[in-house]
């Protein structure tokens, strides 16, 4: 085994960020894709806009938000508008990319938040899901979409159970016969990989792999018959730069995911306290 | 009348008057501002066979959920955000424990749609979302037509004018012109459409006080029935300026309400035998409950013009 010096979900972090353009405006989920937000704006994308679902453009948060409905989501942001407004903003063709995760993704990555059915059936399903939130709306009209999740024959899946929101339907043409205005899924984050699109076939395949991963791994996680690219590239590690910022934001994980007992009341008040103290690097007026 | 000077009322008369069996009910925010106060009286007055509409809801809409008092949730969403999966929305559903939940589905942005709809009168509202998705095939009211203007396939959703909302808002005159401070999420819209709207607020402050924030009046007076004054009605979640959440009452929930006999001993223990809402959080405990208001007011407090 490769010693690393960072977590894989460090580095999918990291990838999230590097997907991000200079000056795009993108919509981000609380978790994984606003580690990804934060990382860009501080790097690489320093004049992209980052908005939230719930209203909040671009927020100077002293702590990272845990929640849409956390205060930092909405703190010194440059206007906060309603939760249909800003997702009319999608469909008008403002905001240029959207960050998505879901339970299961197909090989055009059609997602799945809504329900696993298994042998059941819609109205009685085997797991309830939370549901579609804004995830339809905006990978319906969003022109770029990247999709975060870990990899999982569990998950990558030959047929989902439910299409929640629509990635590339059934291959080439089905969006746009079905009237959708954003052009669908561009890229798949995962723990082991990142997968794209092909251009012409809309199916995806293998474009790079993570420094510990291999592609039979990959292919082993993947349900249906994975097309893997000519040259499958390795994706680069984080830069210092990078992890610094995802320690100081998130020291204990907890954004990216690290499940923490915070059953103790004041050991949560002296861990809130003390977030305030570590970020204070990053307050920007 | 909705113009009387004065609307103050308690929670549990505003719950009797405006929300009986049967009713289709709405409620503010999304993480922050979810109304338990309000809740826990629905809950507490034992109502049948209600209808909740709404965008997406976290802890407070997930409790009232599978409490036996919901037999409809029409939304885009019902989980509960970083401590976990929803047990309680998940038995319902799943197992119809204690009742069956059905669903109509939509998404946070047309459930929006359908509040604005509500909200001007009309009938629906066209959106560009939803196509092509599983969403229409398992939700018989959304239509999928033919822009007669050459747009192409256009989803209409229905409007939705819920019988009754409970908003709860951080400040709120006594005839119910009521300020949100950060996210307002939909409802400004929520309260338009809503034949009835109980107002709940943290704090009671003159209209004097209300005009010098006028931009933050997202409720204006006019659309309001009832106005409820109670103090942490959204803990244990934030509500921006006054408190921050409890994560780890909201840990112990989730814990708890992974059985339907721990949720039913929480309801219990915490929302019957509690009588009010006050004594609710005097068994939480004033002294949490101050820090709680500490740890936001260090940080976020409504900014004076």
């Amino acid at each position: 085994m490769l010693e690393l010096a960072y977590t894989n979900k460090e580095l999918m972090a990291a990838c999230c960020a590097r997907e991000i353009k200079d000056g795009e405006v993108v919509i981000v989920g609380i978790g994984m894709p606003m580690m990804g937000g934060h990382i860009a704006s501080r790097t690489h994308a320093k004049n992209a806009i980052f908005v939230y679902e719930a209203g909040g453009v671009s927020p100077v948060s002293r702590r990272i938000p845990w929640s849409v409905g956390d205060t930092p989501a909405g703190e010194k942001a440059t206007a906060i508008m309603e939760m249909w407004r800003m997702l009319s903003d999608c469909q008008a063709g403002f905001i240029h990319r959207g960050c998505l995760g879901g339970a299961q993704i197909d090989k055009y990555g059609n997602l799945n938040t809504t329900c696993i059915i298994g042998d059941q059936s819609y109205d009685t399903p085997k797991v309830k899901l939370p549901g579609s939130g804004g995830g339809n709306d905006i990978g319906s009209s969003c022109p770029e979409i990247t999709i975060v999740m870990s990899l999982s024959r569990r998950k990558f899946v030959k047929k989902v159970d439910y299409i929640t929101t629509v990635g590339h339907l059934t291959g080439p043409g089905s969006r746009e016969a079905a009237g959708l205005l954003g052009k669908g899924p561009t890229s798949v984050i995962t723990d082991k990989c990142i997968f794209r699109f092909d251009k012409n076939t809309k199916e995806m395949y293998l474009d790079a792999l993570f420094p510990d991963a291999t592609v039979e791994e990959v292919k082993s996680l993947v349900e249906w018959d994975l097309k893997v690219a000519p040259q499958v590239s390795q994706v680069e590690p984080p830069t210092q730069e990078q992890l610094e910022i995802i320690r100081t934001l998130d020291p204990k994980g907890l954004v990216l995911g690290a499940k923490i007992p915070l059953d103790d009341f004041e050991e949560f008040a002296q861990m809130y306290e003390s977030s305030y103290r570590e970020m204070k690097i990053y307050i920007e007026d | 009348m909705k113009t009387l000077k004065d609307k103050q009322t308690s929670m549990g008369e505003a719950v009797r008057k405006y929300c009986p069996d049967g009713s289709t009910f709405a409620i503010s925010g999304m993480g922050a501002r979810e109304p338990f106060a309000a809740l826990f009286e629905i809950i507490r007055q034992g109502k049948k066979d209600l209808t909740f509409v709404s965008n997406g809801v976290s802890d407070a809409g997930c409790l009232i959920l599978g409490s036996g008092c919901v037999k409809k949730f029409e939304g885009g969403y019902a989980g509960i955000i970083l401590v976990g999966s929803d047990s309680n929305v998940r038995r319902a559903r799943e197992k119809g424990i204690p009742i069956k939940l059905e669903l109509e589905e939509y998404t946070n942005y047309t459930s929006g749609l359908r509040f604005l709809a509500g909200s001007m009168k009309l009938p629906y509202m066209p959106t560009k979302s939803l196509l092509g998705s599983d969403i229409i095939k398992h939700n018989p009211r959304i239509k999928v037509v033919d822009d007669p203007y050459g747009s192409g396939p256009l989803a209409l959703v229905p409007a939705s004018n819920p019988d009754v909302s409970f908003m709860h808002v951080q400040r709120a005159d006594v005839s119910g012109n009521g300020q949100i401070f950060n996210a307002m999420i939909d409802d400004n819209t929520i309260a338009r459409a809503s034949k009835h709207v109980v107002l709940i607020c943290e704090e009671i402050v003159s209209t004097g006080e209300i005009r010098k924030n006028s931009h933050m009046t997202a409720i204006p007076s006019y659309c309001v029935d009832a106005v409820v004054h109670a103090p942490f009605a959204g803990y244990p979640l934030w509500c921006a300026g006054y408190y921050c959440c409890d994560m780890p009452w909201r840990s112990y929930y989730a814990r708890v309400s992974k059985t339907q006999e721990g949720y039913e001993q929480y309801i219990k223990e915490w929302v019957l035998d509690t009588i009010s809402w006050d004594g609710f959080l005097d068994k939480v405990g004033r002294d949490r409950l101050e820090r709680l208001v500490k740890m936001e007011r260090d940080n976020y407090t409504i900014p004076v013009l």
